[in-house]
């Protein structure tokens, strides 16, 4: 096997998920002076678009390089804002009202359940239809191939935030610690819970 | 562009609204009267009476380890005092983690009557100690229960099991072994437990007790469960999307939205349920947000 043949290979199992960061990086340099290469990237990406969602959002973009700034340097998005928690007045009367069904577990939500369907723990909104609190309501009913396609890239999205979720996890756990410590009875069970100790790192973009 | 009297409205109405929650009094009227509650009294505060040191054995869905734990760590001369957690299954010769003493006010057994109902149970013998099962089950949906068996004699937590409301058992741990020893007086004045303000209430019963506005971190409680909230930012492209996960009785959950042109990542990290981070994550706001 050529060298080329296995950069495409690798940029094959790179679209369908299944290469390595190691690989990932070995492409992303090799694109940098194979112009070929990257024309084949590109021709896969808009093809998988295409697939995906039946039209091309931007056919011009190199997607080679915007994940080469992803992974070799972080953007600052935002602007040093001042953050503070406020009381969300209306939802906490939702749960008040029906809480007991919000308790719905991650996967059932995601297989598809739809928002009307969900028994309790919906809100009535006057002249709408039912929405479950602060779920975002994405999942009102659409027919057919719309909505598979719309299956498909919410559990995508889903599964990106099931890695975050992990990642701040492991990165924020010994902060999150030290903080329930102060009032858990048995406080260093907070220190036995969280991941062993390590450099904190800023989530994954 | 905003005008100075709707700026002054707007933080005049969430003032009102803060207000509105904080004005519950500080110190409930609440008379620690029954058995299960003066049972929580003396767990609250074990840890100020008591000098001790175990092996535990702490369990979760494909984790088991068991610890070596000491209150306080006895090589520390200097206050405020420390305990020591060493996690014998994981390395040789492990060393020590150490950990603080828990915040205990006065009026923090009435705050934990209103938010769990509390009650006695069974009584077993565990590390050769007798114990009285205390049961903390929550009043609502945003608590976890909690099942502890509280040493008779000296209020110690010997063993504890965290569960969803429903039953579904999260994590627990047992003492095998744990001698006690008289606790002596500090060696230095410092107040050991570092009072803790029970700042304003945003989601019923959690309170803030810490937070850092430049930074984004908060942390809530309502006097048993802790949750953290961190605000990070994300890659402007990333799309909009909530997840979670769950370890032992921890829960991470993720909320990427976007604030003006910016992406923004909220995290809530705690021993809570789903629906409590979702709202603590509802509550976040930015000065630069209309949200």
């Amino acid at each position: 096997m050529t060298t080329s043949e296995r950069e495409y290979e690798t940029l094959s199992a790179m679209m369908d998920g299944e290469a390595d960061e190691l690989e990932l990086r070995r492409v992303l340099d090799s694109t940098s002076s194979d112009p070929a290469l990257r024309e084949k990237w590109r021709r896969q990406q808009m093809v998988r678009e295409l697939l995906q969602n039946r039209r091309i959002s931007q056919p011009t973009v190199e997607v080679s390089s915007a994940v080469t700034k992803a992974l070799t340097g972080r953007k600052s998005a935002i602007s040093n804002p001042i953050w503070s928690m406020a009381v969300a007045a209306s939802v906490t009367m939702a749960v008040v009202l029906g809480g007991q069904q919000l308790l719905v577990p991650q996967s059932n939500v995601m297989e598809g359940t739809l928002v009307s369907d969900v028994v309790g723990g919906v809100v009535p909104v006057l002249g709408a239809q039912p929405v479950q609190a602060s779920l975002g309501a994405r999942s009102l009913p659409v027919a057919g191939r719309q909505m598979e396609s719309a299956d498909s890239e919410r559990r995508e999205v889903a599964a990106m935030y099931e890695r975050l979720a992990q990642d701040r996890y492991r990165n924020l756990g010994r902060r999150h610690a030290s903080a329930a410590a102060q009032t858990h009875p048995a406080p260093y069970i907070s220190y036995v819970r969280s991941p062993a100790a390590s450099a904190e790192k800023p989530p994954l973009q | 562009m905003r005008h100075w009297w709707e700026r002054c409205l707007g933080a005049l109405l969430l003032s009102a609204v803060c207000l509105s929650v904080s004005a519950q009094p500080t110190v409930p009227d609440c008379e620690v009267a029954t058995e299960p509650e003066q049972a929580l009294v003396k767990l609250l505060n074990a840890h100020r009476d008591i000098s001790y040191k175990g092996t535990v054995l702490y369990e979760r869905a494909d984790n088991r380890q068991f610890l070596e734990v000491a209150w306080p760590d006895q090589n520390a001369s200097n206050a405020p005092r420390q305990g020591t957690l060493r996690r014998l299954n994981a390395t040789v010769n492990p060393q020590a983690e150490f950990w603080p003493s828990a915040f205990v006010p006065k009026d923090r057994v009435c705050d934990l009557s209103k938010f769990y109902s509390v009650s006695l149970e069974s009584s077993r013998v565990i590390a050769g100690r007798l114990t009285r099962k205390l049961v903390l089950r929550p009043r609502d949906t945003l608590r976890l229960a909690h099942f502890v068996d509280v040493d008779v004699q000296t209020g110690m937590a010997l063993a504890m099991v965290t569960a969803e409301p429903g039953g579904k058992v999260l994590e627990r741990f047992e003492f095998a072994v744990i001698g006690y020893r008289d606790l002596p007086p500090p060696e230095v004045d410092v107040p050991n437990d570092v009072p803790i303000a029970r700042g304003r209430g945003v989601i019923p019963g959690y309170f803030v007790v810490a937070e850092n506005h430049e930074q984004g971190v908060f942390v809530v409680s309502d006097g048993w469960a802790t949750a953290s909230v961190f605000v990070e930012p994300l890659s402007p492209t990333a799309p909009s999307g909530e997840g979670a996960v769950i370890d032992g009785a921890t829960l991470t959950y993720t909320r990427g939205t976007r604030v003006g042109g910016s992406g923004v990542l909220i995290s809530v990290l705690g021993e809570v349920p789903v629906v409590t981070a979702r709202l603590l994550a509802d509550a976040v706001r930015s000065s630069g947000s209309e949200s």
